[in-house]
């Protein structure tokens, strides 16, 4: 009990100060970017890139922390961007879909292409993949929609 | 610097603004660019403290929950349940192990796990791509769930699209 315990109390505090000195820091970032001039050319691009998945403007930043640093980061954001002006259920779901697929390339990424994989597939493929089966769910939750409100 | 897009005096979480608002200017000309500046760090330390706050609530006892299903022994009864998939995916028995950890546990527990089992370039490319999209499942689990998604569903979706995703690219590097 003691030894689960310790583990418990010194794995919490390390989750905590992972997650601080990551979240304050990419909110500064975001705070100072988000409205800069190369920030609107990053979301032109992306409306482009992004546009054909159903997902728009809005999903920009949040998916961007999500791809470079994680999924909780990038959930934390589309908590910040719900609270500020509100997201739409289904862009919300579209972004979750793609960074439960591919998320955190910094860190994760990098560490098990460190280990031996190769970069190709891990960064590669895995965006490929994220795509399609954003592109699949996006498509499926379209036509469940339709079923349960017949228009 | 388009303020107004940052800026929504209706949202909640936001706190006061100290500095004018961009569409009426002050008597002494606009802000100067030091203004903007500290007003954004201002509002972003705010904002990150809030997301951390959030964050903290929801991993904290999801990360409890995980230490308590591994002292359960779930990890040792999936990385069981888990020994005939490894085969569809080109994998020794011996890898459900990281698999195991990486879900219940964290990517690091899964490479820490990884490095005890010989495997060869391609197995380590195709187990690094199923942990990659299936890790921290709990912990994870309680963020998305936060988010307003169902967090079983996204669960179950990295567990199998991460498991598909890794089978996927084991046929294809076979085929070439």
């Amino acid at each position: 009990m003691a030894d689960f315990l310790h583990t418990f109390v010194t794995g919490s505090l390390d989750l905590l100060v992972r997650v601080f000195v990551i979240v304050v820091p990419i909110m500064v970032v975001l705070e100072l970017f988000e409205g800069s001039r190369p920030f609107s050319a990053l979301l032109r691009a992306w409306s482009r890139l992004v546009g054909p998945l159903g997902l728009t403007q809005e999903t920009a930043s949040p998916t961007l922390i999500g791809f470079l640093f994680g999924l909780a980061y990038g959930g934390g954001v589309i908590i910040r961007d719900t609270e500020r002006h509100g997201l739409g259920r289904r862009q919300v779901f579209l972004m979750s879909v793609f960074l439960s697929m591919v998320h955190a390339i910094v860190e994760d990424g990098l560490v098990l292409v460190a280990v031996g994989a190769s970069a190709l597939w891990v960064f590669g493929f895995r965006t490929v993949w994220a795509i399609a089966v954003t592109a699949v769910l996006g498509a499926a939750a379209t036509a469940f929609a339709r079923r349960r409100r017949p228009s | 610097m388009a303020e107004s897009a940052l800026v929504d005096p209706s949202s909640p979480n936001l706190p006061p603004i100290d500095a004018p608002p961009p569409d009426a200017p002050p008597p002494d000309g606009p802000p100067t660019p030091w203004a903007t500046v500290r007003r954004d760090v201002h509002v972003g330390v705010r904002s990150g403290l809030h997301t951390f706050w959030i964050l903290a609530r929801a991993m904290i006892p999801a990360y409890l929950l995980a230490l308590i299903l591994k002292e359960l022994g779930v990890i040792d009864w999936l990385a069981h349940v888990a020994g005939p998939v490894t085969s569809l995916l080109g994998l020794p028995g011996d890898a459900a192990v990281p698999l195991a950890l990486a879900y219940i546990l964290n990517l690091y527990a899964a490479v820490g796990a990884m490095q005890a089992l010989s495997l060869s370039a391609q197995q380590i490319t195709v187990l690094a791509l199923a942990i990659l999209i299936g890790h921290n499942l709990i912990v994870e689990g309680a963020v998305l769930r936060r988010t307003g998604m169902n967090a079983l569903f996204f669960t179950a979706l990295r567990v199998v699209a991460g498991l598909s995703c890794a089978a996927a690219a084991n046929l294809i590097m076979n085929a070439v």
